[in-house]
């Protein structure tokens, strides 16, 4: 498999908001590379270049990550704290997806760098919606400095 | 004739007339004074011879000489007497003399004596009407001394009023202090109990806290866990029925897609009952952050957001000057919300009616009120008002959870403030809110 210029870095555990979330993407028009993981640990290994994808190249990186807060084994807050405290990491955009604003999770993923928070909607209209907008902000109307 | 001779030293002299006889005899004292002159009878002898004559002449010269040593011898018995007398009167004029001179010292002494009483009467004159001075001042003294008396009486009785007043007063103070002694052991046992009790609190205490940490702490993952895992399935049934929908609806007849539209419908609503029963149980666990509230501000934001423009359908709203509150003012916020938002929905199904909001105060509480003039709601159910997912009116008819009120409800309550309501079925409710002045902060 191709790891080269993905472009979005999607890490979702639940197969179900995988799908809608990619087809929310897809419809709104965003046909950039996308890689979806499964779990906060491959993402890890996807960025320092580890196990199945030790032979990326580590200065490849995407331009937005989305990031599932509640995963099994490393969460999304881990994966969000490594990124924002790796220097060569840390300036790409990461966008935190969560089932809802229950708990501690929002403020400790503003306090770790998070740049943007979504509670995904249960209703498949807003859900679209915000998926959209989230596209359209970090991949068009949000440049990468330099 | 009888002569008395008082003295024998006596002359006699013979008177002789003419013829040459004897007519008188002169009887003459020492001192030549004539004491007695002595007629010589005249005899007619005329015819008698001399010697005749003399003879008659010595008879009678005898007798007068005898007469004359009687008389003499008178005398001389006169004479002793007289020198008696004489020495008597002596001795009487000697001790006269002695009298006299006795009297004349006496005299003298009584002078000086009166001199000298003169002087003392002077001095004791002058110390009479010295004493006189003094007894003037000291009757003025002693009036005054009289007047201090009084008072000082009346003040020492008053003092003895006092003094009994007071030793009522101590004694009854005794009495207190004894008293006091008594429920200040009884205090003091009291408190050894209360300390006692106290340290069993504070143990029971920590324990109920740990155990309602872990309680919360469970409760906190319950409703993370809830939230996370059953809002997941729930957008997934909700999103793949929009994809069937989007994608294969055309495969469907009628009675399909309205099977479709029920699905994505219930499964919207179940998200949003999580949602508020996520809400509702937060609300238990949320710290309230009390501050001063403008209302007026916080209501017009609160109508910003409900009412972004006015329309036809909207009601009137009718607004008084709210007074301030003292509370946490998101959750406050929250309240309004639900109540406005209420008054709005029920209002719906009628025209041109109005929504009264306003205050009144009293004491130390400020009850705020939000007044609709549509469907209400009968008082026989009012019980149910304010329970969590309790609805009073059909799901066609007004839509909703159930939970606003409860929300409502619960707000104030850990505002210390209360929540009731009045209403007419179909004309209208009015709902009451009560929170702590702004002073009371």
């Amino acid at each position: 498999m191709n790891y080269d210029n993905i472009e979005i870095l999607f890490v979702e555990d639940s197969k179900d908001d995988a799908n809608l979330t990619i087809r929310a993407l897809k419809k709104s028009g965003f046909t950039n590379k996308l890689h979806h993981l499964t779990n906060g640990a491959e993402a890890l290994d996807f960025f320092y270049c580890k196990g199945i994808y030790s032979s990326r190249n580590q200065n490849d990186l995407p331009k937005l990550i989305l990031l599932d807060v509640k995963m099994p084994k490393v969460s999304g807050i881990q994966v969000l704290e490594k990124i924002k405290s790796d220097p060569h990491l840390r300036s790409i955009p990461v966008v935190m997806l969560t089932s809802s604003n229950e708990g501690p999770d929002i403020e400790k993923c503003f306090a770790l760098g998070a740049n943007s928070y979504i509670v995904k909607p249960v209703d498949s209209d807003n859900f679209f919606n915000a998926i959209r907008e989230i596209g359209l902000y970090w991949m068009v109307l949000n440049k990468l400095p330099g | 004739m009888l002569i008395v001779l008082l003295n024998i030293n006596l002359e006699i002299l013979s008177i002789k007339n003419a013829a040459g006889r004897n007519i008188m005899l002169a009887l003459y004292n020492t001192n030549s004074i004539c004491l007695q002159l002595i007629y010589l009878p005249l005899h007619r002898t005329t015819d008698k011879t001399d010697s005749e004559e003399l003879i008659i002449a010595n008879r009678e010269i005898a007798f007068q000489n005898e007469e004359k040593e009687n008389r003499a011898a008178e005398l001389a018995i006169a004479n002793k007497e007289l020198a008696f007398q004489h020495e008597e009167k002596e001795k009487r004029a000697s001790e006269l003399v002695i009298a006299n001179q006795e009297l004349i010292y006496q005299n003298r002494e009584k002078e000086e004596r009166a001199a000298e009483l003169a002087i003392a009467n002077k001095e004791l004159a002058f110390q009479n009407e010295e004493k006189e001075k003094r007894a003037s001042e000291l009757v003025i003294a002693n009036q005054e001394l009289i007047y201090q008396n009084r008072e000082k009486e009346e003040r020492a009785a008053e003092l003895v009023i006092a003094n009994k007043e007071l030793a009522f007063q101590n004694e009854e103070k005794e009495k207190r202090a004894k008293e006091l002694l008594t429920a200040n052991r009884e205090l003091q046992e009291a408190q050894e109990d209360i300390r006692m009790l106290n340290e069993e609190l504070e143990q029971k205490v920590i324990e109920r806290t740990a155990q309602l940490v872990e309680a919360n702490k469970e409760l906190e993952s319950f409703s993370y866990s809830v939230s996370h895992d059953l809002r997941a399935p729930i957008r997934a049934i909700n999103g793949y029925t929009k994809i069937i929908d989007e994608d294969y609806g055309d495969r469907f007849d009628l009675e399909g897609k309205l099977v479709l539209q029920s699905i994505i419908d219930n499964s919207k609503k179940m998200g949003r009952l999580i949602d508020d029963l996520l809400a509702f149980s937060k609300l238990g666990r949320k710290e309230v952050a009390f501050a001063q509230l403008d209302m007026n501000d916080l209501l017009e934001t609160v109508l910003r957001e409900l009412v972004p423009v006015e329309n036809e359908s909207m009601p009137k709203f009718n607004i008084s000057l709210l007074p301030e509150a003292k509370g946490d003012k998101s959750l406050i916020k929250q309240v309004w919300i639900n109540l406005i938002s209420n008054a709005i929905k029920y209002s719906g199904q009628k025209k041109n009616t109005t929504i009264q909001i306003g205050a009144t105060s009293e004491n130390n509480m400020v009850t705020y009120y939000v007044k609709d003039e549509g469907a209400g709601f009968d008082m026989q159910y009012y019980d149910k008002l304010f329970g969590v997912f309790q609805r009073l009116h059909a799901q066609e008819e007004f839509e909703g959870t159930g939970i606003g009120l409860a929300i409502v409800q619960k707000i104030i309550s850990r505002h210390n403030g209360a929540t009731w309501a009045e209403s007419i079925l179909n004309e209208g409710s009015c709902f009451y809110f009560s929170l702590q002045k702004a002073s009371y902060i």
